[in-house]
């Protein structure tokens, strides 16, 4: 036996968020922020790359947005993990450019450097574990690191990849909901059933948590990688520029100096929006232009806020009523709600959320820091310091495998605990092949098209074998982290099948919401083509059988006549593409035709050539 | 392609192969089970023992999906008593079907003071499905419970569609 690990206390969870980030550790039955020198928690998620070759990180680079809007960059995060084909919308709004690097990932381009979102936020983790160092006095190596609980499997990879680029082992990805509701139940003495609404900068997340004698379960969640504060404040921005516009003023908002002063000033109204019923802007963007257009006094109630982000806080609630559907509940059976993110100080979300739910959130935690607070708790318990609570997590999307005719087969259903497996069985369709192409979706959609390719993989060294006489069990098992691994094995020898991963990066990666939106809307559609699908599988199989039915029985002319008539009129079918409703017509009427026959030879020769049809 | 031959989940959970299970026990044993076996709580020091505690961790997971769900349950006792019993009992009565479909157009058209009743028709039909199946075990007759749990299929299904629409 070794000896047991020494623990390691300094292990620390970092919130890593879209405007800003922090970390903390955990202290005695608590749990503490790390501050700056100034006592402050929060360091802006922004990086400025000064053109004298200072790199600048946090509140500094913030100031410096104004002045050198081109050469600082903030809320990366949206773009961690995505392509630039994803991104085209948001990337037009930002100050700053975002170019196509590699396999169409984006990269920031500032002077002649193109810069990749990971090695930006590694940035903001530097500064976020430098600052711990230093309040700490002692050297960090170890974090857990939140991201959004609607993060799909390459948005967590790549915030993995962006803790190592900063020299942090990432002891697990952390879901920030999750994170929140730790920091809440920090003793797991208060049992009930918690629903944490988390609104931050750029993504909006709901989770539904069961707390028992310290095991915090997850039963489910949902959200909206494309919903926070900053889409409030481009409602703003809209208005402050038509405002512009209607002055007759020179401000053009494809200048990135102008987008950012009415972005800047738009934030502040906001926030300001929260506490009093009206607020004056007052902007002078200083323009080069003797025309004094850049001045500007605008007056906005909460009223008129109000009513422009209603839809967006509707959106909000659809998802609740959703995460609280899937976790197999009612909305009165929830005990607590737990409000997370800077964007749940707006009233109007907290009063219709209160309507919804029939109870008052909870404001015991700073809704800036529960995360990070969360987060070091699950440090602790990671390091090996704190066996008393247990967190059981879900898979936020699910996985499936794509089948004949482009439809995916699911085989871990979104809001499984984690970890999870499923074994499933393969097999080969050509004599003597030795290998097996598979593709992997993460998605709600029925067909392959429709959800996220994670990857494709390749099963190799089966043994060369007659076809279906293989039997490979392929094992999928969802780790603690959400990451997915893949094993294989040819159940009759016992060899160990390669597995060759291809992961999809470049590839259209819908946004997770809205694959989401679009399972739900589009759930007919999805049926009927599905099904659309199938009929025509089926079709296609029973003209097959029929054909080679029809060489093993010996049947009356007259009979094998109407047969062939009736699988002729099918092929023509499937030859004119026909309708879902006509091929099943046609697959009816061919069965009519094989079962009136009173020699049962035929149907049931057809039976069994189909079962060898299906077994393909 | 088909799913291979899933673990014995009552054997996962150190359980009695049974069709009435107390939820409050099943939850208690899922939570020490959890706490037992969880990487969380149990780093491992190699690669090997690492995957061991792993799957472990996940069999618990999935056992405890199967035995939570009453019907998902039943299912499984089914295919552990006579392997392949779903697969061979999935033909049924054409009069049956004939019901399901007549019930599966009532929930299309109901509405109103009308889906109330529904719902307390459908629920009592589950219930009698469940019963059913209880008994056929009883019997031992495993086929006949399985064909019970194929038809119940068509109860839950209405009774989905007719929560859907409200």
């Amino acid at each position: 036996m070794s000896s047991p690990p020494t623990p390691t206390p300094l292990v620390v969870g970092i919130d890593l968020g879209t405007t800003n980030s922090l970390a903390a550790v955990r202290a005695g039955k608590g749990a503490r922020v790390l501050r700056d020198r100034d006592g402050e928690p929060l360091i802006p998620s922004v990086v400025c790359f000064h053109p004298d070759g200072r790199t600048i990180v946090g509140r500094e680079a913030k100031a410096l947005r104004l002045s050198h809007p081109d050469r600082t960059v903030f809320s990366v995060k949206r773009l961690i993990g995505r392509s630039v084909r994803d991104l085209d919308a948001e990337v037009r709004s930002l100050p700053y450019r975002v170019v196509a690097g590699e396999r169409d990932l984006p990269r920031v381009q500032i002077g002649d450097r193109a810069l990749s979102p990971e090695a930006i936020s590694a940035l903001v983790l530097q500064e976020v574990k430098a600052t711990a160092e230093q309040a700490l006095g002692a050297p960090v190596q170890k974090a857990v690191v939140t991201v959004p609980a609607w993060f799909d499997d390459a948005q967590r990879q790549a915030t993995k990849d962006a803790a190592a680029l900063a020299g942090l082992e990432c002891l697990r990805i952390l879901n920030e909901p999750t994170a929140a509701a730790l920091a809440y139940g920090i003793d797991g003495s208060k049992d009930g059933t918690a629903l944490v609404y988390d609104l931050g900068g750029g993504t909006f997340d709901v989770s539904i948590l069961r707390i028992d004698d310290g095991v915090f379960r997850v039963l489910s969640t949902a959200g909206d990688t494309h919903l926070g504060g900053d889409d409030f404040d481009n409602l703003l921005v809209d208005r402050i520029l038509a405002s512009f516009a209607k002055a007759g003023s020179s401000a053009r908002p494809s200048d990135p100096y102008v987008l950012q002063a009415v972005r800047a000033a738009a934030e502040s109204l906001k926030i300001r929006l929260s506490t009093e019923g009206s607020a004056t802007l007052d902007l002078d963007l200083d323009l080069d232009s003797t025309d004094g257009g850049g001045r500007l006094s605008l007056t906005v109630t909460r009223a008129e806020f109000e009513a422009a982000i209603a839809p967006l806080v509707q959106r909000t609630l659809d998802c609740v009523q959703r995460a609280v559907k899937d976790a197999g509940l009612r909305i009165d059976q929830i005990d607590d709600v737990v409000l997370v993110g800077g964007s749940t100080r707006i009233p109007l979300v907290r009063e219709r959320l209160e309507a919804l739910v029939g109870r008052k959130p909870h404001t015991g935690v700073d809704p800036d820091l529960a995360v990070a607070l969360g987060a070091s708790i699950q440090a602790d318990v990671l390091a090996g310091n704190d066996r008393s609570l247990l967190l059981l997590d879900v898979i936020p999307l699910s996985l499936g495998i794509e089948t004949l005719g482009g439809a995916v087969q699911k085989l871990i259903l979104r809001n499984s605990t984690i970890p999870t497996s499923r074994t499933e069985e393969f097999s080969t369709g050509v004599d003597g092949q030795t290998s097996v192409d598979l593709a992997i979706y993460q998605g709600e959609r029925e067909l392959a098209r429709d959800c996220r390719q994670l990857g494709r993989f390749k099963l190799r060294g089966i043994p060369a074998m007659p076809a279906g006489l293989p039997r490979i069990a392929v094992t999928f098992l969802v780790d603690a982290d959400g990451v997915l691994r893949v094993n294989a094995r040819e159940t009759r020898t016992g060899v160990e099948a390669g597995i060759q991963v291809v992961p999809s990066y470049g590839l259209s990666r819908d946004e997770v919401r809205q694959m989401m939106l679009d399972s739900i809307e589009n759930a007919q559609a999805d049926y009927l083509a599905r099904e659309a699908i199938d009929v025509r599988n089926k079709a296609e199989a029973m003209v097959r059988g029929t054909q080679k039915a029809l060489q093993m029985a010996e049947l009356p002319p007259d009979q094998t006549y109407a047969v062939q008539k009736a699988v002729k009129a099918l092929q023509k079918l499937l030859a004119a593409n026909a309708e879902a409703a006509a091929l099943k017509a046609g697959c009816d009427d061919l069965t009519k035709v094989t079962a009136s026959i009173a020699d049962d030879v035929i149907s049931s020769a057809v039976t069994k050539a189909l079962r060898e049809e299906e077994q393909r | 392609m088909s799913q291979a031959s899933a673990l014995d989940p009552f054997a996962v959970f150190g359980l009695a192969r049974s069709l009435d299970l107390d939820d409050k026990t099943l939850e208690q044993r899922y939570l020490r089970l959890s706490r037992e076996c969880h990487p969380d709580l149990h780093r491992a020091k190699d690669t090997a023992d690492c995957i061991a505690v792993l799957q472990r961790s996940a069999e618990i997971n999935d056992a405890w999906k199967v035995l939570r769900d009453p019907w998902q349950r039943a299912r499984a006792l089914v295919e552990l008593l006579s392997p392949g019993a779903l697969d061979r009992t999935k033909r049924l009565d054409p009069a049956f079907l004939a019901d399901a479909l007549e019930l599966a157009e009532e929930v299309a058209m109901a509405n109103g003071d009308a889906v109330p009743p529904l719902r307390t028709r459908i629920a009592a039909a589950l219930e009698a499905d469940f019963a059913a199946v209880r008994a056929e075990l009883q019997h031992g007759a495993v086929d006949a419970a399985a064909r019970r749990l194929h038809a119940s299929h068509y109860h839950r299904k209405a009774l989905q569609d007719l929560d859907a629409k409200s």
